[in-house]
């Protein structure tokens, strides 16, 4: 451990992956392609609930270049997934999405597949869908899963019917809460399902060999998950297959579980030959793993003087026709329903349920937006209600260093305060209506640091490098960077020195994945094991060469010292691969879990936060009150890191973290009717573009978490969690609306006007 | 999507394999629209005679009396130093049109052969009463471009034409023209600073969206292109051009505000209830992108914008 | 239906080419000639991480018929580091922090470098109008404006 001014950690040094990115040589999946590789495609169900009364690919097998055509009778009978298994590769009797797998083809070229594909005759014996929310969770509503209750889950979770889950928290006594309180406000709020948006579309590359093992190259974020998710699908051991990242192109989560993977490696197999399967546009706005779209439902109540004595909550997740992260999801958000508050008084719900659409997954903070849109426009509602400072309101009522969560871990290290009254100060706050159709918006909240192992293997090379082998993906935070950081200082070494191999299940340890912002924090942590673990070995070597004893060795700048004397780590490798076989280290890493009261909480899949961050928006913005335009003049985030291990990128994360949070809040949505995305193309799927984004002022604060390396937390997600409720708060003060669905559109806002008469 | 390629290098070759090929075969010039609905499997043409080798054809021609080349791009219209007075309005319907990846091969004549009741050039040269001409084995021909637009996607062009250019007269003096796709940028938004180059605006802020969901990479929600020419006081009215974008199955003249504002004095009350009898000439659709109700609003906003536009335009170029 | 013969002018390179008319420009550098510097994702001229520069123009590579770029140069993003050294463009975005995942990153330069030529001293705005049809999802644009900026100040500064 470092104990002056650390050299390497903390520093905005540049990526190490750089060169390859802008000289266009790094390969992606998307990229990754092999010799005498065929093109798999995915022939999708075009009805929303539906049995398949007949499927004949006949015609599309006799076709010229057409090597394999696949339906549900080629596979085996497998129902997979995450907390819930429900899914199945194919759709066998009946299909419940537009766009869920039905067949895929493997040929020669891409036009001889598309040619397949077309060539592929279903007849359906449509069903009554499930278009929305209402529609799934109506008495009498349609099954959508009929055999729900025979599927295998884990044991916590409540499932009826078309609720694949429902989490709970319960905290004291709501009722009597409500009775203290002066005033109680109710509301109803509603988001939109909207796309991660990653700029390379999903891919994986399949190829088998001799001896019954099968490589897939993949743009996945989580390789071992996908690893296991093979073996059950294609009824396998996992050590047979290997699973590879050659490199990703964004995943926000999108790229966490299977989506071409099992595709690839059935045709492989079925072919014979390498196969690639790729997804297009509109499948990705389809038939992806969109962020839910949700109904909240917020009763809150307080004292006159803005003390908030009980809240209770529900929020349904519309999580489509199969569970995916859903279970997980509707947990999470009870978190975040609470909000960093003090709340004695809680009793708050989530629901996944199924409806006839794309099953839906996790993007960046899932639930995060749209359960903290919720509690933070309410929270001004209250502000306004009492006559109160919305930034007087929160400060009135957050947690501080001490303070119980919602579900009773005690929090530590809590930078909120600090965060609200920093990114007020930046916006300006004292003038939050500084002119006409003009405002300003606060909203804050907190977030996990997801859990999960990591293991690296560290090797120091006979040049004095050092190779650092990490099963985690590289999705483009720079958290691999961070992590190599974090080992070079720990190594009296540069960043320069060091060699980073990642993302293969045989040949690098296992490491839970690039998901819940956890990579920088347990692969730097593993990394920082993995040191101490060689430590040792570098200084009984350093010890013998040098003739001094191992308690005066320090690592400084590539070189054991000891007593005046020095060795370089270079030469210390070389004898050690003459002498010892190397210096070779392992480190694993697992956060130790989160102490919360178990009594509050029910069929909850994360019942704490870990190493929790704490953040605060601000923005000001002028509306056009005839068009209801939006132009956004200044935007803040305070967001309390930890500790900065490379600020440069977690500026990056915070700037793009808040595109995607106001692509959410004012432009974004997978627009379905009767079951069909009406809107599955980039023209009218609108993420913002250069000119939509306006500067985003990043302040770091930095309260050091317990756990993590230099006290680092998580910070890739919460971004993205504040910029709906910032906006809908700044709109309200602008215009005195109150806009309770997402996104706000310039059509919402000027019809709104029109119809207040304005 | 297998198609024979054809690569003419003059005019006449192409007039004859277009004519050759008639509906079974399409002009290829930028390929913005022709692409991409071919990809989409919306349109399968068994040729395809590209244009890029075809010259003469990508002139702009500003003495007195314009004429635009078919195979303009609108990056070369954008960049018309011509234009930049009180046509200006062919900038402002240009530099909007996609990203400049598209504006750098999407040309003026493709874009007006696509008859997208969206495009964003379409309604600046109807207010300038343009007129397009046809080649085809037998002739040339001219129609008013408010002739050849007949609805979404479809054209007077005969299968054996191809559209060679279109042209309008140069415009009487106290005249000038704008285009907004009524957006997120106004003039008054000197004070925006969230992309701080704001702040170079010209002094009129005249840069103007579209009305959509983002400022750039936007199809209109709406559209609106406006010419005044005004009488030597500056206070009154000769003559009136609106045309909309994106409210009805083609883009639309509004013939009766036009006559509305003829010989009346130009105040605020005047341009509402032309801009109410814009709105009334509508027949706007609900789709994906926006309510029928939301684009009635945009119309009404819009038009006395740009009608206002001019009028500022007209006595800045007085003074 | 005939295959065309083509000859490419890729990066000063002259390729020869048999190919289906219908095929792209985008399709024959990725799967022909393996240069998959220039990414694939939307193919409807929506999102740039296609863009490459054809006689210097920026253009979405994946709407560009092949045999529309015979007899003209093509630039792809492999084509604009010299010698093994990066073009100051590749350089600054590294050191301004403009690269997360990377995928929109060739596509953006080569707007970028289209852009500058001839307009050399931009400012924030112009630079963001554009690389408007570059979509990034990682960046928020911040860092990149910032890089081009960079750029276009040090090149003024040297004149």
């Amino acid at each position: 451990m470092a104990t002056s001014e650390p050299r390497v950690v903390g520093k905005s040094l540049p990526r190490m992956d750089g060169a390859g990115k802008v000289t266009g040589t790094a390969v992606y999946a998307a990229d990754f392609a092999l010799p005498g590789m065929l093109v798999g495609k995915v022939f999708r169900s075009a009805e929303p609930h539906a049995r398949i009364m007949r499927l004949d690919t006949a015609r599309a097998r006799a076709l010229p270049g057409v090597r394999a055509v696949m339906t549900a009778a080629d596979v085996p009978d497998v129902r997979y997934g995450g907390a819930l298994k429900d899914e199945t590769v194919f759709a066998r009797s009946k299909v419940r999405y537009v766009g869920q797998p039905v067949a895929a083809v493997a040929a020669t070229t891409p036009e001889a597949a598309d040619t397949a594909l077309a060539a592929i005759e279903v007849v359906y014996e449509s069903l009554p869908a499930v278009l929305d929310l209402d529609a799934a969770l109506a008495p009498g509503a349609p099954l959508i899963h009929e055999e729900w209750a025979s599927y295998t889950a884990i044991p916590i979770l409540h499932r009826d019917g078309n609720v694949c889950n429902r989490a709970r928290i319960v905290v004291g006594d709501v009722e009597r809460g409500f009775e203290e309180a002066d005033r109680i406000f109710e509301h109803r709020f509603r988001t939109g399902m909207v796309h991660q948006g990653y700029t390379e579309p999903r891919a994986a590359v399949a190829a088998w060999d001799s001896s019954g093992q099968v490589t897939v190259w993949s743009n996945t974020q989580l390789p071992f998950e996908v690893q296991n998710t093979l073996a059950e699908i294609l009824q396998m051991a996992p050590s047979k297959i290997r699973v590879v990242v050659p490199g990703i192109g964004g995943g926000f989560g999108g790229k966490l579980r299977v989506g071409v993977e099992h595709f690839a490696a059935f045709l492989a197999k079925a072919t014979g030959r390498p196969v690639k399967v790729m997804t297009t546009s509109v499948e990705e706005l389809t038939a992806a793993y969109p962020r839910q779209g949700t109904v909240v439902e917020l009763k809150t109540g307080v004292t006159k003087d803005g003390r908030i004595t009980a809240k209770a909550g529900r929020i349904w997740f519309d999580t489509g026709a199969f569970a995916g992260s859903g279970p997980g999801v509707a947990s999470v958000a009870t978190l975040v329903l609470a909000g960093p508050y003090k709340i004695l008084n809680l009793h708050l719900e989530g629901f996944a349920v199924y409806t006839n659409k794309t099953n839906c997954g996790s993007f960046r903070a899932p639930s995060g937006p749209q359960a903290n849109f919720a509690v933070e426009s309410q929270m001004d509602v209250i502000a306004d209600a009492l006559d109160l400072d919305p930034l007087e309101l929160r400060l009135k009522n957050i947690v501080r260093e001490g303070d119980e969560g919602p579900t009773g871990q005690v929090l530590q290290a809590v930078g909120l305060e600090e965060c609200l009254r920093k990114a007020a100060a930046a916006i300006g706050w004292r003038d939050r209506r500084p002119a006409r159709w003009r405002g300003k918006g606060l909203a804050c909240g907190w977030w996990t640091t997801t859990g999960g192992s990591s293991g690296v293997y560290v090797k120091i090379n006979p040049d004095g490098t050092v190779a650092l082998n990490t099963g985690a993906a590289e999705i483009g935070t720079a958290a691999l960077t961070g992590a190599a950081q974090v080992l070079a200082e720990e190594l009296g070494v540069d960043l320069a020195d060091i060699n980073v191999v990642s993302a293969d299940t045989f040949s690098t340890p296992f490491d839970f994945g690039a998901q819940g912002s956890r990579t920088a924090f347990a692969v730097g942590n593993a990394c920082r094991a993995a040191v101490d673990d060689l430590k040792g070995r570098i200084f009984a070597l350093a010890a013998a060469q040098l003739g001094v004893s191992a308690d005066a060795c320090h690592l400084v700048d590539k070189h054991v010292l000891a007593d005046g004397k020095r060795i370089s780590l270079a030469d210390l490798a070389r004898l050690s691969q003459q002498t010892g076989g190397g210096l070779i280290a392992q480190g694993t890493f697992i956060a130790p879990p989160t102490a919360y009261d178990s009594k509050r909480v029910d069929g909850h899949v994360y019942p704490a936060f870990h190493s929790p961050s704490f953040h605060a928006h601000a923005v000001d913005l002028s509306i056009d009150p005839e068009t209801g335009d939006v132009t956004i003049h200044k935007y803040v985030v305070a967001q309390d890191v930890g500790f900065a291990m490379n600020p440069t990128y977690i500026e990056g994360q915070i700037e793009g973290g808040v595109a995607q949070g106001l692509g959410q809040a004012l432009s974004e949505e997978i627009v379905y009717e009767n079951g069909r995305v009406l809107n599955a193309n980039l023209t009218d799927y609108k993420m913002p573009t250069t000119l939509d984004m306006p500067r985003v002022e990043t302040i770091l604060v930095q309260h050091p978490s317990l756990v993590g390396p230099y006290g680092a937390k998580g910070v890739g997600e919460p971004p993205n969690i504040e910029p709906p409720a910032a906006v809908a708060n700044a709109v309200a003060a602008a215009t005195g609306l109150r806009l309770t669905s997402l996104p706000i559109t310039a059509e919402h806002i000027a019809l709104a006007l029109r119809d207040a008469g304005a | 999507m297998s198609f024979e390629y054809h690569e003419p290098t003059s005019l006449a070759e192409a007039v004859a394999l277009g004519a050759r090929f008639g509906d079974d075969g399409r002009f290829l010039a930028g390929g913005t629209d022709l692409i991409i609905q071919m990809h989409r499997g919306k349109l399968r043409p068994r040729h395809v005679v590209s244009l890029h080798r075809v010259s003469g054809l990508d002139a702009i021609d500003a003495n007195g009396a314009v004429h635009v080349g078919a195979l303009v791009t609108h990056r070369a219209l954008e960049r018309f130093p011509a234009f930049r007075g009180p046509l200006r309005a062919l900038v402002e319907g240009a530099e909007v049109v996609g990203g400049h990846q598209v504006r750098n091969v999407g040309t003026v004549g493709g874009n007006i052969v696509n008859a997208s009741p969206a495009a964003d050039v379409v309604p600046v040269l109807l207010t300038l009463d343009a007129s397009v001409t046809c080649l085809s084995p037998g002739g040339e021909r001219t129609l008013r471009l408010e002739d050849f637009l007949i609805g979404s996607g479809r054209t007077a062009r005969r299968p054996d034409e191809l559209l060679t250019g279109v042209r309008f007269a140069g415009l009487a003096p106290q005249s000038a023209t704008a285009f907004l796709k009524a957006g997120r940028r106004r003039a008054m938004e000197i004070s925006v600073v969230c992309v701080a180059g704001r702040l170079t605006l010209d002094a009129s802020g005249e840069r103007c969206l579209k009305a959509g969901r983002r400022r750039a990479m936007e199809i209109s929600v709406v559209c609106v292109a406006g010419r005044l020419t005004l009488d030597a006081s500056g206070e009154r009215c000769l003559e009136a051009r609106i045309a909309l974008g994106a409210v009805a199955p083609r883009t639309l003249r509004a013939h009766e505000a036009e006559r509305f504002l003829e010989h009346r004095a130009l105040t605020a009350e005047t341009l509402r209830e032309a801009a109410e009898l814009a709105v009334a000439a509508c027949e706007p659709i609900s789709d994906v992108r926006a309510s029928a109700r939301y684009r009635r609003l945009l119309v009404e906003t819009l038009v006395p914008r740009v009608l206002a536009r001019c009028v500022e335009r007209v006595r800045e170029q007085a003074s | 239906m005939s295959k065309l013969a083509l000859t490419l002018t890729i990066n000063g390179e002259r390729h020869e080419i048999l190919t289906e008319p219908h095929r792209t420009l985008l399709d024959v550098l990725r799967a022909d000639l393996g240069l998959t510097g220039t990414k694939e994702n939307c193919l409807e001229a929506e999102c740039g991480v296609c863009t490459i520069l054809l006689d210097g123009a920026a253009v979405n590579a994946c709407i560009l018929l092949a045999a529309q770029c015979q007899g003209r140069a093509v630039l792809t993003i492999e084509g604009l580091a010299r010698n093994g050294d990066l073009h100051p463009l590749q350089r600054a975005f590294i050191d301004h922090g403009a690269v997360q995942c990377g995928y929109c990153i060739p596509g953006m330069i080569l707007s970028a470098q289209a852009y500058l030529e001839e307009h050399p001293s931009p400012t924030e705005y112009d630079v963001r109008a554009a690389l408007a049809g570059n979509l990034c999802r990682c960046t928020g644009y911040q860092k990149i404006a910032e890089a081009v900026l960079a750029v276009a100040r040090d090149r003024s500064a040297r004149r």
